[in-house]
């Protein structure tokens, strides 16, 4: 079975800025990647350079096995969905979704009936006689979506479509951009920076960071196998703990003096008075309630770390607490590379000077 | 009244001051007018709708109605066309962009007068370089096209093809609005567009000419406002209402030449009175024109996206 889509070197330059340094990138066919980094790591331009908006400056672009490298963009069948929405002012909802058929020469009718039908499936059947300015944000974005359902492109890719959404709609709008897409099967990348986000659609993540790919791997293997400190911190919220390999946390069978060693604050035990023997002693500076959960900022042999507890078990801010953490949640990191180093099996309580 | 409102009302005092003693009342007098006789030699005295009257059976004031219309049907459409033309082409960067953006725009900042002296010659039949270029390469005194060359100043359909031609260079404003509204227009319609694999053709049809729609509507209302007074320097400079009797006599003209050239300040008021209709009457049709078309979704709507 060829790929849906593969990226091989993958390099784009605009100007004085270069956006991606040699990305390398495979999506199954049907498969929902998504890509996750911060702001300035080249997401939007991993996916002009998909769909052809900026020419690469070097590498291959392939959808379903034909190299797309050279194409214009509207040769290489692909959709997209712009953060902004991007729905034109003047044709109502129906004939926005229909837009992309018009321009291919569909007539009137057929286009009309496809664009129905689009937005049946993402919900905004009740819509298609307004205009744009006429809806809401989570309106918009419905029809943006049915937008590049009402096509069969090789490719779907979206840029941030929930990024203007409020908290409480983006939550709903992702479970039916999922549904929709397992409905679909199609092939799909999926750009944002809300980790959450990634977490809850992607069946692959892809950690850019620099232009540069850092991981790919399933949410579960992101979230417990970080192949990058970068990946490590950058992903969880908030991201994981780290510290030096000789700092207060000790992790039998590597170079204490070259890694750094990460713990997720989900992991981190917070017990007692720092008397017991579980860990070292620290000092509670800071205690953020959210709701069930505690982040309590905790100073330990003058390192800073952040314990996600339970709010009912939390200390106060002064407290002297012990730090206890299980060796089989540390990571250890090469403090030159920052690649992830395979723990040696095995192993029993760490932490314990 | 809040403090606000008051230095508002303070701040806008000059202008309100300005519009009342130099456009109003003037205006107001100027309909008073009409409705007498009046040289400032004689004093003036009512005549009623003598003036009026008058008008209606006036070949001057006849020719000028059509050649009025006529100018407001070709050179209205035809300075959109080309402002909003040379807007597309410029809009990008590119080399020489600038220069060309100012070169659209000089013509508009020579003073009307000088302008009106230079199409004079620019159009002088023997001499003048309009002609000398349409007979290059053409044969025993013709033109290019094979055809006699244009008598711009003699003609009577040439003379008025003269004037508009003189107007189709003074769109510089028209031009400087429409590239504005085009550099403001979303990059990812067109991007879209560019997915989708639209042409330049449809981008121009389904893109750009639906969202700058709201904005030449706008224009439009505007020119053919300015354009009924517009052809009034060009034609008396140039043609002076000439070739006889009254082939480029436009109303702005006939308006003159009852009043400053004729003394007949009452019978001018009425002329002014006139065309002050013909304007009301163009803009109203122009109006009702656009309402329909927004109507159905042929223009309006907001010239910016909607979302971000």
């Amino acid at each position: 079975m060829t790929a849906g889509l593969s990226l091989h070197g993958v390099h784009l330059t605009r100007g004085a800025v270069t956006a991606l340094r040699g990305v390398d990138l495979v999506v199954d066919r049907g498969e929902l990647l998504v890509v996750l980094g911060p702001s300035g790591a080249g997401k939007s331009s991993l996916l002009r350079a998909i769909a052809g908006l900026d020419p690469v400056t070097g590498g291959t672009v392939k959808i379903g096995g034909r190299d797309v490298t050279g194409l214009r963009p509207g040769q290489r069948n692909v959709s997209m969905v712009f953060q902004s929405y991007s729905l034109l002012p003047h044709l109502t909802v129906a004939d926005n979704i229909a837009f992309g058929h018009r321009i291919r020469g569909a007539d009137r009718r057929a286009a009309a009936a496809r664009a129905a039908q689009a937005a049946a499936t993402v919900g905004c059947q009740d819509l298609l006689t307004r205009r744009p300015h006429q809806l809401s944000g989570g309106e918009r974005q419905r029809v943006a979506l049915a937008r590049v359902l009402v096509r069969e492109p090789d490719v779907f890719l979206l840029d941030e479509p929930l990024a203007n959404l409020d908290a409480g709609l983006r939550t709903r709008m992702r479970t039916e951009i999922r549904a929709v897409h397992d409905r679909l099967g199609a092939t799909t990348v999926y750009v944002t920076h809300d980790q959450s986000e990634a977490m809850a659609l992607g069946d692959r993540i892809a950690v850019l960071r620099d232009g540069r790919i850092e991981q790919v791997d399933t949410p579960d293997e992101v979230w417990h196998r970080p192949r990058t400190r970068h990946v490590a911190s950058f992903v969880g919220a908030p991201g994981m703990n780290l510290l030096p390999g000789d700092g207060p946390l000790r992790l039998p069978g590597v170079q204490a003096s070259a890694v750094e060693l990460g713990v997720r604050p989900e992991h981190v035990r917070l017990g007692g008075d720092g008397t017991t023997r579980d860990g070292p002693p620290g000092d509670v500076e800071r205690v953020e309630v959210l709701g069930e959960d505690a982040l309590v900022h905790v100073r330990l042999g003058g390192h800073a770390l952040i314990a996600r507890v339970p709010a009912r078990t939390r200390p106060a801010p002064g407290d002297r607490v012990t730090v206890g953490v299980a060796e089989e949640h540390l990571h250890a990191f090469d403090l030159v590379t920052g690649e992830r180093i395979p723990l040696p099996a095995g192993a029993g309580r760490a932490a314990a000077r | 009244m809040s403090r606000d409102r008051r230095q508002l009302l303070l701040m806008l005092t000059p202008y309100l001051v300005g519009l009342v003693v130099l456009v109003l009342l003037p205006a107001a007098a100027t309909m008073a007018m009409a409705f007498t006789e009046t040289d400032l030699i004689a004093g003036s005295r009512l005549v009623g709708w003598d003036n009026f009257v008058e008008l209606t059976g006036d070949p001057a004031v006849r020719a000028a109605v059509g050649n009025s219309l006529s100018y407001l049907a070709v050179s209205v459409p035809l300075r959109l066309v080309l402002a909003v033309g040379l807007a597309l082409l410029l809009h990008r960067r590119a080399r020489a962009v600038g220069t060309a953006r100012a070169a659209v725009l000089l013509p508009g900042a020579v003073p009307e007068l000088a302008y009106g002296l230079l199409w004079l010659w620019l159009l002088n039949p023997i001499q003048g370089p309009v002609n000398q270029l349409l007979m290059l390469g053409g044969q025993g005194g013709r033109t290019m096209f094979g055809s006699l060359p244009p008598q711009w100043l003699t003609d009577p359909e040439d003379a008025r093809a003269g004037i508009v031609l003189m107007s189709l260079f003074t769109i510089g404003e028209t031009f400087v609005i429409v590239l504005t509204a085009r550099l403001a227009l979303p990059p990812e319609a067109y991007e879209l567009a560019e997915l989708e694999g639209a042409h330049a053709g449809q981008v121009l049809r389904r893109v750009t000419l639906p969202l700058l729609a709201p904005v030449l509507t706008v224009l439009v209302v505007r020119d053919t406002l300015l354009s009924l007074q517009a052809s009034f320097v060009p034609t008396l400079v140039v043609t002076n209402g000439g070739p006889p009797p009254y082939a480029t006599t436009y109303l702005s003209l006939v308006l003159y030449q009852d009043a400053f050239e004729y003394l007949r300040y009452g019978y001018a008021a009425a002329v002014a009175a006139l065309m002050l209709a013909l304007t009301a009457v163009a803009v109203l049709i122009q109006w009702r024109l656009l309402r329909r078309w927004a109507s159905r979704g042929l223009v309006g709507g907001q010239a910016r996206l909607p979302g971000n």
